[in-house]
């Protein structure tokens, strides 16, 4: 995990942008009297957060599951935008959580994404170059064929993920590869994971347990988030879920596994 | 502190709320349609959806006249079809608070036009404000019943989608009654005959100056200082590319007001609440104190035309282009292009990998309309579409749709395009069920009167579907829950004259074909109705079973791809240097379309094999 480099006040995103850590230091977290979550957004940090996925794959609920977090966490501003028009008929989808003590803008602007969390994977080869190059991505398995595959001149990337691990591995061997990437790649089968924990249905919360140690907040405030956001019948399963995701997503290198 | 995250919609709402509004109508319309879906759900407000959003205005409009807070909201293209009672009702003024949300859509995300709401301002005279964010809808929404009742006129707030669609933290508050006003009787006030008329137009001329001299002063027009202590030395000086720094001021509202904010923190800006009338003599003072006057508004030059004429020198559409969304990225680069050191938007970053195939929406599987259209796609039909999820159709794989231009254009247009003489293979009009009954009823009575051979499909998915499953008079509960009378398509059709109706089960791709071919044989005016609903609403399609790919008897001839159905794909055996075809179980809806299509008979419903 690599310290962003500071950029000079004007061009730093809502102020004064300092160095900031991709991920929560659990060394901070287990500093008794630091607040790891004003320690995280101190000196103007935003996190830009960007879900992505096809129409219909739960994308909204997963990003307000995220902006419920920091919300319920209390004291930050948290902004959010999602796409716009015949979102659930099958298209590609996406939702921008932006949290900061400050947040001007409710959408990430152009190769600014910290965190991908791509719920196909098409969808995150297609925002890869988003990220920011001490970024990180968190990449379903799963893969949607559009039915434009029959008809178009564009063939569906199969090789998604194996192209994502590629310009990862550049990326963080110091190279220039030909996607912004981020360093820091999370491969995983959210919807076995979820067939494990109960049913395909929650995969997404799966993928957003991942992202949750990315994250400085507690694990009750992410529980909490998710009782707000699943019928209580299914709440249950979806924290199975998030606790599945959240052991993947603390494996180190797990793009490698 | 009683903070929640809301979308800009749901905070217009509760803004509403909070103003004691009791009766909200609405046509439902993307970007304004969570406007009145939420009002619906809170306690002491009427809401209904309405047939069009000249009726829904109008609805709204006579509640006030009335004596009761109303609300009316719509899209761009509402506000067009609403034009007539929202000038007029701007020289008759109101009794209860009016309040008109019309939400834009700059960037077109599913709008048919970008056009800039904010000259309805100008046309009409009625007042506008424009918020920024989720915070400033609840707090203008309120704000403006207030003005409504106070100047005597009806108050738009102006949104843009950026805004509308949106979430952001706000702060609520309580409802506060507005007991109903005595409407008594004013002649002289509602009816515009010329001899009421004119009076009313000076009397009109006369609120907008005080409402000019409202918004000069008021909170709604806010310096924000820059960088730096108010009033400090270098406060608000920015540095340059060439070296060298500037004292930068920005004029801006709405949606743009967040893109500038976030691409030039250190500026100083005027941001401006009220947008008609234009606080003109506070931009002017604005422009005295800095030394590079830059306006950063969306689409037309809409305040730089009216800074420019009160003799202020500002720098805007040279910078910001009129086209699209104006996001921070672009407003910040037209800064950066402008000669501001912007180390941040210097260069152009790819925001994503083009070279990955498109995913453009598509028709549901299962959706009711498909049928149809690779029926009138396999006739190879000239098609006036209408603005529905069948819109949809005019892209691959179907792509066969020759118009779709407004709301209740396709028969008309058909009508016109008949009188140009036609088609050679045929010709016909294609609208919704919701959509009909919005503006297509005026246009079949004219194509029958004028005795024109038209022929009409009718895609009936008894739902308002593409703004997300909104009731229309084809259903038998209103927005409010209660029970009414579904409207009889074929029996209104038959009322306006027409003689051959036909009515056609769109999953049967064959009788498709054959109501298709009738209906244009048909010597006068023929309607042809489909009669499944959609998909989505009110109910899914019965897990009658779902369909799979015998892969032996599959013989790639991709037929059925031609439907553009989200549940059928390539396999990776290829068969003839063509690709086999699977269909996804988990999302099949067995409406068995491409089963019919199937030459070789390798589709089949599970279990039925």
């Amino acid at each position: 995990m690599s310290a962003k480099k500071t950029k000079p006040a004007v061009a730093a995103k809502a102020g004064a942008r300092g160095a900031k850590k991709v991920g929560a230091d659990p060394a901070a977290a287990a500093k008794p009297g630091v607040d790891p979550v004003a320690a995280h957004y101190a000196n103007g940090v935003v996190d830009d957060i960007m879900v992505v996925g096809v129409g219909g794959q739960g994308v909204i609920v997963a990003a307000a599951i995220i902006a419920d977090t920091a919300l319920l966490h209390g004291g930050l501003e948290v902004k959010l935008s999602e796409t716009r028009g015949m979102s659930q008929r099958g298209g590609s989808v996406s939702s921008h959580i932006r949290i900061g003590v400050t947040v001007v803008a409710p959408s990430i602007s152009p190769g600014e994404v910290d965190y991908l969390l791509a719920f196909e994977s098409a969808e995150g080869l297609r925002l890869a170059p988003s990220v920011v190059a001490d970024g990180a991505a968190i990449v379903n398995t799963q893969q949607i064929v559009p039915p434009l595959a029959a008809s178009s001149e564009h063939a569906y990337p199969y090789d998604a993920i194996n192209r994502l691990m590629e310009c990862s591995r550049k990326k963080r061997d110091g190279g220039r590869g030909t996607h912004a990437g981020g360093a820091c790649l999370t491969i995983l089968n959210g919807n076995a994971l979820a067939l494990q924990v109960g049913d395909l249905k929650v995969a997404g919360v799966v993928l957003v347990g991942a992202l949750s140690t990315h994250l400085p907040f507690a694990v009750e405030t992410w529980e909490q988030a998710i009782a707000r956001n699943v019928p209580p019948s299914w709440l249950e399963m979806n924290l199975a879920a998030f606790a599945a995701g959240r052991r993947i997503g603390g494996i180190e290198g797990s793009d490698e596994t | 502190m009683d903070t929640h995250l809301m979308l800009g919609n749901e905070a217009v709402a509760r803004g509403a709320w909070e103003a004691g509004v009791q009766v909200a109508a609405a046509y439902p319309g993307t970007p304004s349609t969570e406007i009145v879906t939420n009002l619906a759900r809170y306690d002491g407000v009427y809401a209904e959806w309405s047939t069009n959003e000249k009726v829904a205005y109008e609805v709204a409009f006579g509640a006030a006249v009335g004596g009761v807070r109303a609300l009316t909201a719509m899209k761009s293209a509402g506000a067009s079809v609403a034009a007539d009672p929202l000038i007029s009702s701007v020289y008759t003024g109101v009794c209860g608070g009016l309040v008109v949300i019309v939400a834009g859509d700059p960037g077109m995300s599913s709008g048919m036009t970008e056009q800039d709401d904010r000259y309805f301002g100008r046309i009409s005279g009625m007042p506008m404000l424009e918020p920024s964010d989720s915070q400033e809808c609840h707090d203008f929404t309120r704000l403006a019943f207030a003005l409504s009742e106070t100047y005597d006129v009806p108050v738009m707030v102006r949104l843009s989608i950026q805004t509308a669609h949106q979430k952001s933290i706000v702060r609520v508050g309580e409802r506060v009654a507005a007991p109903r006003k005595d409407p008594g009787r004013h002649t002289d006030k509602y009816c515009l005959l010329p001899r009421f008329s004119r009076p009313l137009h000076a009397s009109l001329l006369a609120r907008i100056a005080d409402l000019r001299e409202y918004a000069e002063a008021s909170p709604l027009t806010r310096v924000e200082p820059g960088a730096g202590a108010a009033g400090a030395a270098g406060a608000g000086e920015l540095p340059l590319a060439g070296g060298g720094r500037a004292r930068i001021g920005v004029v801006t509202s709405g949606a743009a007001y967040i893109s500038a904010r976030e691409a030039l923190p250190g500026a100083t800006f005027l941001k401006l609440g009220m947008v008609h009338p234009l606080p003109i003599e506070a931009i002017k003072r604005f422009a005295a104190t800095v030394e590079r006057l830059f306006v950063v508004e969306e689409l037309e030059p809409y305040l730089e035309e009216q800074i420019l004429a009160a003799g202020v020198v500002v720098e805007g559409k040279r910078w910001f282009s009129p086209l699209g969304e104006l996001t921070p990225v672009r407003v910040g680069r037209g800064f950066y292009a402008a000669g501001l050191d912007l180390p941040r938007w210097a260069e152009a970053k790819a925001a994503e990998d083009d070279s990955v195939i498109p995913r453009p929406p598509v028709l549901c599987t299962g959706c009711p309309h498909r049928g149809m259209a690779t029926a009138m796609k396999k006739l190879d039909l000239d098609v006036h579409g209408d603005i529905g999820c069948y819109d949809l159709t005019s892209l691959p794989p179907v792509s066969h749709v020759h118009s779709a231009v407004e709301m209740g254009a396709s028969i008309p247009m058909e009508q016109g395009f008949t009188r140009a003489g036609g088609s050679k293979k045929g010709s016909l009009a294609v609208i919704g069920d919701s959509t009909f009954l919005h503006s297509g009823l005026t246009g079949l009575l004219n194509a029958v009167h004028q005795r024109t051979n038209v022929t009409v499909l009718i895609q009936d998915n008894s739902i308002t579907a593409m703004t997300g499953g909104q009731t229309n008079p084809g259903n038998e509960r209103t927005l409010a829950g209660a029970e009414t009378k579904p409207v009889d398509l074929a029996a209104i059709c038959g009322a306006l004259g027409v003689e051959h109706i036909d009515i056609v089960d769109p999953y049967d791709y064959e009788a498709c074909l054959k109501a298709l071919k009738a209906g244009l044989a048909y010597d006068g005016p023929a309607v042809i109705i489909t009669n499944r609903p959609c998909v989505l609403f009110p109910r899914k399609l019965g897990a009658d079973g779902v369909y799979e790919v015998d892969e032996e008897l599959c013989n790639a001839c991709q037929q059925c791809l031609k439907l553009g159905c989200p549940s059928l794909h390539h396999t990776d055996t290829v068969f003839k240097k063509r690709h086999k075809v699977a269909i996804d179980a988990s999302t099949c809806a067995g409406c068995s379309l491409c089963a019919q299509l199937c030459k070789p008979g390798a589709i089949t419903k599970v279990g039925d094999a």
